[in-house]
């Protein structure tokens, strides 16, 4: 038994609890207030910006962790960076889901 | 009573048949309906036609391929590392916003079978290029020869080799190496080549009279200067005008031959303009000058402020797309009510299935939506006045499509062609 508290324990510290929390209609609808703009339907990527359609959760909240810290990760950071600022935990985690639900 | 129910019925009467599509048509606005021709394309930026209605496209990273009339595509002329193209261009390479780009066909296309396609290359960067404060060649014009079958280019000739490319990344907002490259070509009703360029975040780029860049050129299909160009004294002959931001628009007024471009803004200000020979833009990003200070990478074009949301007037008014303190500027005809949302192409409407638009221009529109600017993701047909200092009226055209429109093209069969960054090449057709 103590095994098994360990284990999830476990598995809790390396993944956060909004990862499991996202809310995949609510990540699509905020997707389609700005995201789409650049990265295109479903994150299909367009033009010079990247896919991000079928990204693993845990990759897309760091990189929106990462912008919204101001930190460059990339040569259009400064776009995501002024996109990511005003993104809140759960909006971070409903976009995550949403993004990570739709077809590689 | 029955009086008065009979005068309201009549009353509702007229106001369906006012408020009635067939009322709309005895205006003469067209009916719009839009058909996908292609998909499953990757970046598709650029369409040109034969007489005969072969259509050929470009996509960005890939290269050049044509639908015949027939329906069959073929991969003609592939970039580096692209699959299944008749053959191969090991120089031509994409990165960011450049690649393989315009495409244009010869006028006398069916006797020469010429086409002319404008490329990034890295075949003439010679001793440049090492960073982004040097001239860097790597933007090209080709001309190519289509085989009679359609399944093959040959004869490759670079008629075009020093427009300037963006070798690096640079600390801008859009500011990945690539970027700003122009790259629209068109044939001019006089039969010179026209093509567009862009200011590769190099401050000093779009007011030089020697680094191509920033400019629209007017060259013959060797790409020698057309001998009418009329540049300030020292500038190269091969511009016609001079001082643009990034010029991925031009097409020439059915009723008078005159060039209009339609220029995408940073954070404010898309424009169309009427150019005049000679003419500058009214574009010059450099530091410390029109009272602006030092800027990031010696390039203002986002400042002040680049990495936060401002009104587009303010910004406007620190970093003006067209400048008044040039005296030889073209002042553009509209400016997208001082907003950016990326106006990629242009092409006039021809013909009478167009109904009262005929002779406006259409303009694609992509899809910036930074700082509170509501996206676009649009094509607006432009009613500009004959004098082309400004607009008549912008009318949305009903597509029924939320796309960011990348290039636009009339066909011969009086349709409008779109390519869109979603992958796909539409067909919009028009009737009275």
């Amino acid at each position: 038994m103590s095994r098994i508290i360990i284990a999830v324990c476990f598995i809790f510290s390396i993944y956060p609890l909004n990862v499991f929390s996202g809310d995949i209609a609510a990540g699509e609808a905020r997707y389609a207030q700005n995201c789409g703009n650049c990265h295109g339907p479903a994150g299909m990527g367009l033009a010079s910006y990247p896919k991000i359609g079928g990204k693993e959760v845990p990759y897309l909240i760091d990189r929106l962790e990462t912008y919204r810290a101001g930190t460059k990760i990339g040569p259009n950071s400064s776009l995501m960076i002024m996109m990511a600022q005003v993104l809140s935990d759960e909006e971070i985690a409903n976009l995550a889901a949403y993004l990570s639900s739709v077809q590689k | 009573m029955y009086k008065s129910k009979l005068l309201s019925a009549a009353a509702v009467a007229t106001a369906a048949l006012l408020a009635s599509p067939s009322h709309a048509d005895t205006m003469g606005t067209p009916k719009i309906s839009a058909m996908s021709i292609l998909n499953g394309l990757e970046n598709p930026w650029d369409m040109a036609f034969t007489k005969n209605g072969d259509m050929f496209f470009t996509e960005k990273c890939k290269g050049l391929s044509v639908k015949t009339k027939s329906g069959a595509v073929i991969k003609l002329a592939g970039m580096k590392d692209a699959k299944g193209y008749a053959s191969s261009n090991s120089d031509l390479f994409c990165s960011g916003q450049a690649g393989m780009m315009g495409v244009a066909v010869d006028p006398n296309f069916k006797k020469n079978r010429r086409i002319y396609v404008a490329s990034t290359s890295n075949k003439y960067h010679g001793s440049g290029c090492k960073t982004n404060f040097e001239k860097c060649d790597g933007n090209i014009v080709m001309r190519m020869e289509v085989s009679k079958d359609m399944k093959s280019v040959s004869n490759r000739v670079d008629i075009v080799k020093d427009i300037q490319y963006k070798p690096f990344e640079s600390d801008h907002p859009f500011g990945g190496p690539g970027a700003h490259n122009g790259n629209r070509l068109r044939f001019g009703p006089e039969g010179y080549l026209w093509a567009t360029t862009g200011d590769r975040h190099r401050g000093i780029v779009p007011q030089s009279p020697k680094l191509l860049g920033g400019n629209v050129l007017r060259i013959d299909t060797d790409g020698v200067a057309h001998p009418g160009n009329k540049p300030p004294k020292g500038f190269d002959k091969r511009m016609y005008t001079y001082g643009h931001r990034n010029v991925q628009g031009i097409d020439f007024r059915p009723s008078d031959g005159r060039a209009f471009t339609a220029e995408h803004g940073p954070w404010q200000n898309d424009e169309i303009t009427a150019l005049v020979n000679g003419g500058n833009g009214g574009w010059d990003p450099r530091p410390n000058v029109a009272g602006r200070g030092d800027c990031p990478d010696k390039y203002c074009g986002y400042m002040p402020n680049q990495k936060e949301g401002m009104l587009p007037a303010a910004r406007a008014a620190f970093m003006p797309m067209s400048d008044e303190r040039f005296s030889d500027l073209m002042p553009p005809a509209w400016n997208n009510n001082g907003l950016s949302q990326g106006t990629g192409s242009a092409a006039f409407l021809k013909g009478s299935n167009w109904g009262y638009w005929e002779g406006r221009l259409a303009v694609g529109i992509m899809g910036i939506g930074f700082g509170g600017t509501p996206s676009g993701m649009r094509i607006d047909v432009v009613d500009i006045a004959k004098n082309g200092k400004s607009i008549k009226s912008v009318i949305h055209m009903p597509t029924g499509l939320t796309k960011r429109f990348r290039g636009l093209r009339l066909g011969p069969d009086g349709a409008l062609y779109a390519a869109v960054d979603e992958g796909e090449i539409y067909k919009i057709t028009a009737r009275k």
